[in-house]
């Protein structure tokens, strides 16, 4: 069976767009994987999740995701684009739209590009996206609008959206930073089920070790732009995970210290 | 410190300076203010009662003035299109947007009742002239407001339909449209209520329109019906705000 993803020898420096940049990155996840990609803000994680989703170019190395190469200079076709979700930091949700709308969003890369222009989602499109709600527990608000909602419930509708693309690969950048660790669980709970039980496989970011712990079987450390530490879960030592996080705050310490 | 306190010293030296040459150069005769009271009551008395027998007159301006903000703001929405977005700064690069940002400013800084002027000499008198140059006057200010909907488009929506394989066209319906529709509908109406309280003054210069009547009415000292005339356009303006305050409310 082919990888899910296959990086080689991946580099990516662009100053201008802010982006953290990627050194070496070489990291190949099978299919069914759930992965966690930990590490200090600026280690890379999103410039990796981003391009993994084939948005960013102008990279160097090889990558091929669900078995095909991604192209530096292109973006995926769009049957490429649908089999890979992301799930992004910010919700990323048409604010003014109602919840069922923004989740049939995520059928829009599945339907013909006129059926989608005109509106009409398919028998087929309208089941899938009501799965996903049903899946996220939020069957009750299809009709509310999203600038309604709270945190959670965006996430939950983000996530939604997601689902209904019928991804076999879910990038979620940092899903649950905004939200309160009781809610953070439950909805890492929620994304990660639902990826086991279709079978996708999962990478997710977090900047939290201990929701990594709990909800990925991988762990794989970042810092600077290169892997620090790939292992399974139930492998990884406190040290490691001190280690990634200590000298990025070793920069910060002497200064308070020096506070009297 | 010492400079600040120099700096508020020149700035009230200035203004003083900009009053007292006002007053001492404006022929300002205090008698004739005082003398006004008795004027202006002599001059409302004979505009009571209203003339009822405007009426026709009335109806007619109303109308007149009604077309000419509707069809010189459908003439600034045609503009304000194309135009919103060459003054889009994510839309334009700079080159284009900063020499379009700058002509809608001067267009914004010419008065309604100048470009008016300048129309009933160019195309003649009556309600083109007033279309016109309602057009070009709400441009300004309505192409600038199109282009900061456009620039307020959140871009995480827009790239979350890429991502989920949506093609551009379906991008700028789910993503962009359902974003800007709204704020550019608000400014729409906004800009038509200004449209329709300006153009009732256009007559005056014979743009057409209700102006035109209370114009005539005060020129031929018939005081009365130029009551009416005014108290149609109060009215007038009273139903708009109303309106639109509904309408707007559906927007927000």
């Amino acid at each position: 069976m082919t990888e899910a993803v296959r990086i080689e020898e991946l580099c990516f420096s662009h100053v201008a767009s802010g982006l953290p940049t990627l050194d070496q990155v070489t990291l190949s996840i099978p299919p069914g994987e759930a992965l966690a990609l930990i590490g200090p803000s600026g280690a890379g994680k999103t410039t990796l999740l981003t391009l993994l989703d084939g948005r960013l170019r102008a990279w160097r190395g090889r990558v091929s995701v669900l078995g095909d190469a991604l192209d530096p200079d292109r973006a995926p076709t769009r049957a490429r684009r649908a089999d890979t979700g992301f799930i992004f930091q910010d919700f990323a949700l048409v604010e003014r739209a109602s919840v069922l709308r923004n989740v049939l969003n995520g059928r829009l890369g599945r339907m013909r590009p006129l059926r989608a222009l005109l509106g009409r989602p398919s028998k087929d499109d309208l089941a899938v996206a009501r799965a996903a709600l049903a899946d996220c527990g939020i069957v009750d608000l299809a009709e509310r609008r999203v600038d309604s909602l709270s945190g959670g419930q965006r996430q939950r509708v983000a996530i939604a959206r997601c689902l209904s693309q019928e991804p076999r690969l879910i990038l979620a950048d940092e899903p649950v930073s905004n939200l309160d660790p009781a809610r953070a669980a439950e909805i890492l709970s929620l994304l990660t089920e639902a990826a086991r039980r279709r079978g996708a496989t999962t990478v997710f970011s977090s900047h939290q070790p201990d929701l990594a712990r709990r909800f990925a079987r991988r762990i794989v450390g970042m810092r600077n732009g290169r892997i620090v530490f790939d292992t399974p879960t139930a492998e990884l030592t406190e040290g490691a995970t001190a280690r990634l996080y200590d000298d990025a705050n070793a920069a910060v310490q002497p200064r308070l210290k020096a506070v009297p | 410190m010492e400079s600040r306190g120099w700096g508020g010293f020149a700035t009230g030296g200035l203004v003083a300076g900009a009053v007292l040459w006002s007053l001492a150069t404006t022929d300002v005769e205090l008698s004739r203010l005082f003398s006004a009271g008795p004027r202006i009551g002599d001059f409302l008395a004979r505009m009571f009662p209203p003339d009822p027998s405007v009426m026709t007159e009335i109806i007619n301006g109303s109308a007149e003035t009604l077309r000419i903000a509707i069809l010189g703001t459908l003439g600034a929405v045609l503009l304000s299109g194309p135009l919103g977005v060459f003054a889009s700064e994510t839309m334009a690069p700079p080159v284009v947007h900063r020499p379009v940002r700058t002509a809608l400013a001067l267009i914004r800084a010419i008065p309604l009742i100048l470009v008016a002027m300048l129309m009933v000499g160019a195309v003649g008198l009556g309600p083109l002239p007033g279309i016109i140059a309602v057009a070009i006057h709400a441009t300004g200010m309505l192409a600038k407001f199109y282009a900061e909907a456009i620039d307020g488009v959140a871009r995480g929506p827009i790239a979350a339909l890429e991502s989920a394989g949506a093609g551009p066209l379906a991008r700028l319906r789910y993503a962009i449209w359902p974003q800007m529709a709204p704020v550019i509908a608000r400014d729409t109406i906004f800009r038509f209520e200004l449209n329709l309280r300006e153009s009732l003054i256009l007559g005056i210069v014979g743009a057409g329109g209700i102006g035109f009547y209370i114009q005539t009415y005060v020129r031929s000292f018939q005081y009365e019906k130029a009551a009416s005339v005014t108290l149609a356009v109060i009215a007038m303006v009273l139903a708009i705000e109303a309106f639109n305050v509904a309408l707007r409310r559906r927007f927000s």
